[in-house]
């Protein structure tokens, strides 16, 4: 299997490394919620064009919202 | 030639400092031979003073070829048969010998640390014929005349043979555990791509990297969460102060928005003001860490640059020894002689007289002791020669820092008025010095302002000037920067004071990691994934941490240097068997990751014309001439390319031209001083060079 973000081989759906960026996309967007009530799709447009979100998590999010297009 | 004593000391600069102040009429002789330079100085007998040239004996494999581990079995030899490049180390070891057939007493008189003990046994064992059990130790932390004559007259009876032993282990443990997890991953790397790469781990250089590799993650992970806070002014007396509100963060827009819709334009209420005096203690005098850590925060020295300063400093007998753990001055080392000394500095004449006319000098300490130096200190003598402007600053940094330490607390008056709008409360906060105390002499590298209120009284009305949501997000955390890894490292207790600046710089050129502000390279990924993975012991901060605290305990005779080494054989030999069953997959792994450091390294930037490629340095399969091309070239896109100088080396100077912004390349020739190239061939710079260019030859032309 190959990572969605980086295409590295992988165990699961994304490798070790945008796993790790993955979970903290999903942990995260109950803060976002609580404090802005916004959509999945939005939070994740969010967070790829913030400059402070890390690269791996950039990438997951943008495979996340090609996927949702 | 009459009978001598000859004194062996670390350096050539310790050599003739030690041989001038011990001639008793300061007229040493210098004499070279073979390039060896070595100082003869008479007192009550003939000295002969001959520096060794930092280690001269190194650890090295006892028989067998380079390409294999494990390897158990070394033994000490002269460091030109082991390093291509310590082939100047032959003569020095010979000019000693035959010094030494003819010396009748010995002495070390080499730096009284572990690398310093280890240099002066191994140079008396080796060099001058096992003379190790009759040479006598001077022992001193500073190369002023009175220390060293001090030293002379009063030497230890014999060499510090559990500081001996305990460096020899130190430097045992390295090798065993360097060679044997480097060429584990070279061989292996090499083995699978059949391309030789040096790869290179080591005890302690492992953990440092797995640290960096963690905090990494954290920020290449890292998802920023969003909060607010309100950012206000108000107006007393024409002038506008910013105030604090109450909660500093909100978690919802919306609680915000409601503080700014019921304070914004309203006239508060001074409630209470609350004035605190705060006494601030002076700092603790320098050990080499705080010392490296000061030098980073104020110059932006790196740890390595400011102990090699420091060294230079202590050679030139300004300041003391510096490759120290101790952060305390005992009196022995008369503060009111370095103070009187300072005083003739007219920089330092009136803040050194203020403390000489004290009845009492008393430095602030800090907790750590270490047995063979004091902290660092001035020596009080002034600079025989114009120093850099480097040295300037470390020098008067040490210089301040030392007066600092019997400087008064200084006293800080604080203010907090709480200001009540409409329900909600602001504070309003000001700071202001009422005693300076120590700060007057470490003036220069204070930092904190004064933030001066006006008077106020309670129940004035104040009126809300400025009022507004700020809309932020949280940060990852702080990348490491050489300063604070180095401080981290300290604080795990890994590596020693001597090493550890070392140990950073490897994991530079390496390519492990890059920049000030530490980034992790691919490679630094790669190969503290496939140590965490197979051999997660090598990379275990409590298991290095473990086998220092044993290898300290030598030190102190509480521990037994077979022992160590045993234990450290006997948890290599596991590690080393994992690696060589998985050596398949390691050099697979490996042999990717420097494949991709290798094109890394040759990327200058991004295309110009088509945007999508990256400029990289490239070759002709043809002519073999070297080129800058597109990577889109290869999809059949983009044909931009420049060319480049065909001689010398040229690499990414990970900088863009001032002129055009376009990415430069530095080029490296020999018999010329190396530049920066801009390949860009409409540059505004180059126009304009061409067209001053011609102006000159013009003028001359006429």
């Amino acid at each position: 299997m190959k990572c969605k973000a980086c295409e590295k081989e992988a165990e699961n759906e994304y490798c070790e490394l945008h796993e790790k960026a993955y979970r903290n996309i999903s942990r995260e967007y109950d803060v976002w919620k609580k404090a802005s009530d916004v959509s999945w799709k939005q939070y994740l447009s969010e967070i790829a064009k913030n400059p402070y979100t890390g690269v791996w998590a950039r990438e997951v999010a943008e495979s996340l919202i090609s996927e949702i297009r | 030639m009459e009978n001598y004593t000859l004194i062996v000391t670390e350096k050539p600069d310790a050599a003739q400092r030690i041989a001038k102040a011990l001639d008793s009429q300061g007229k040493h002789e210098k004499i070279e031979e073979n390039g060896v330079p070595y100082f003869l100085a008479h007192r009550d007998q003939k000295l002969v003073v001959v520096p060794a040239l930092g280690h001269l004996y190194t650890v090295v494999h006892q028989r067998g070829r380079r390409n294999y581990y494990p390897v158990f079995n070394f033994k000490w030899a002269p460091r030109y048969s082991a390093e291509r490049r310590a082939k100047q180390t032959r003569p020095w070891i010979e000019v000693i010998s035959r010094l030494a057939s003819n010396a009748e007493n010995f002495i070390a008189a080499c730096d009284y640390d572990l690398e310093g003990s280890l240099i002066g046994y191994s140079v008396l064992k080796y060099a001058c014929g096992d003379k190790e059990g009759v040479a006598k130790r001077m022992k001193f932390s500073t190369l002023t005349k009175n220390e060293l004559e001090k030293a002379y007259e009063e030497p230890l009876p014999s060499l510090n043979f559990a500081l001996i032993e305990a460096g020899r282990t130190r430097h045992e443990v390295d090798w065993l555990y360097g060679v044997n997890l480097s060429r584990a991953l070279t061989l292996a790397a090499k083995r699978w791509s059949g391309r030789y790469a040096t790869l290179s781990t080591g005890r302690v250089q492992g953990p440092t990297l797995k640290f960096l590799v963690g905090r990494e993650k954290e920020i290449q992970s890292f998802v920023p969460t969003p909060y607010w806070s309100i950012r206000s002014e108000v107006e007393i007396k024409g002038s506008a102060y910013e105030v604090d509100y109450e909660t500093k963060t909100f978690e919802k827009k919306a609680d915000a928005d409601a503080v700014v819709e019921a304070c914004k334009g309203k006239t508060g209420e001074i409630e209470t003001i609350e004035v605190r005096k705060l006494r601030q203690k002076p700092p603790i005098p320098f050990d080499l860490g705080k010392l490296q850590t000061e030098a980073y925060s104020l110059f932006r020295y790196t740890p390595r640059r400011t102990s090699r300063i420091a060294q230079r400093l202590y050679l030139e007998a300004l300041i003391s020894y510096p490759r120290t753990s101790s952060q305390k001055l005992p009196p022995e080392i008369d503060y009111r002689a370095i103070l009187k000394k300072l005083s003739e500095k007219a920089i330092y004449k009136k803040l050194a007289s203020d403390l000489l006319g004290k009845d009492e000098l008393k430095p602030v300490e800090g907790k750590k002791e270490d047995p063979a130096h004091p902290a660092i200190y001035p020596t009080g003598n002034m600079p025989e020669r114009e120093l850099s402007e480097p040295e300037k600053r470390v020098w008067d940094l040490v210089i301040r820092r030392f007066m600092a330490v019997f400087g008064e607390p200084a006293i800080k008056q604080s203010i907090k008025a709480c200001i009540a709008v409409n329900g909600h409360h602001f504070y309003l906060r000001g700071r202001r010095v009422l005693k300076e105390g120590w700060t007057r002499f470490y003036k220069p590298y204070i930092r904190a302002e004064e933030v001066l209120l006006p008077a106020i009284k309670e129940g004035e009305k104040v009126s809300m000037k400025q009022m507004m949501r700020e809309d932020k997000f949280t940060r990852p955390p702080p990348r490491f920067n050489p300063s604070s890894l180095l401080q981290k490292m300290e604080e795990e207790g890994i590596g020693t004071k001597a090493t550890r600046a070392d140990i950073i710089e490897t994991l530079y050129s390496r390519g492990y990691v890059a920049e000030e502000r530490i980034v992790v390279t691919d490679l630094g990924f790669d190969i503290a994934d496939v140590l965490g993975r197979y051999c997660p012991r090598v990379t275990s901060v409590k298991f290095t941490r473990e086998l220092e605290e044993k290898m300290e305990k030598i030190q102190t005779n509480n521990e037994d240097r077979v022992n160590v080494l045993v234990e450290a054989v006997n948890q290599l030999k596991p590690v080393l068997e994992e690696l060589k069953e998985r050596e398949q997959n390691i050099g697979q792994a490996l042999s990717k990751a420097i494949k991709r450091a290798r094109m890394q390294e040759r990327i200058i930037g991004n295309c110009p014309d088509c945007k999508t490629g990256k400029l990289m340095i490239l070759y002709s399969r043809k002519t073999r001439k070297r080129f800058i091309g597109c990577t889109n070239y290869f999809k059949g896109i983009c044909t931009t390319s420049f060319p480049l100088p065909q001689k010398g080396t040229a690499k990414p100077a990970q900088k863009n031209c001032k002129g055009c912004e376009w990415p430069l390349v530095f080029v490296r020739m020999k018999g010329r001083r190396p530049w920066m190239l801009c390949f860009n061939p409409d540059c505004p710079l180059k126009e304009e060079r061409r067209k001053r260019d011609e102006m000159q030859s013009l003028r001359e032309g006429s």
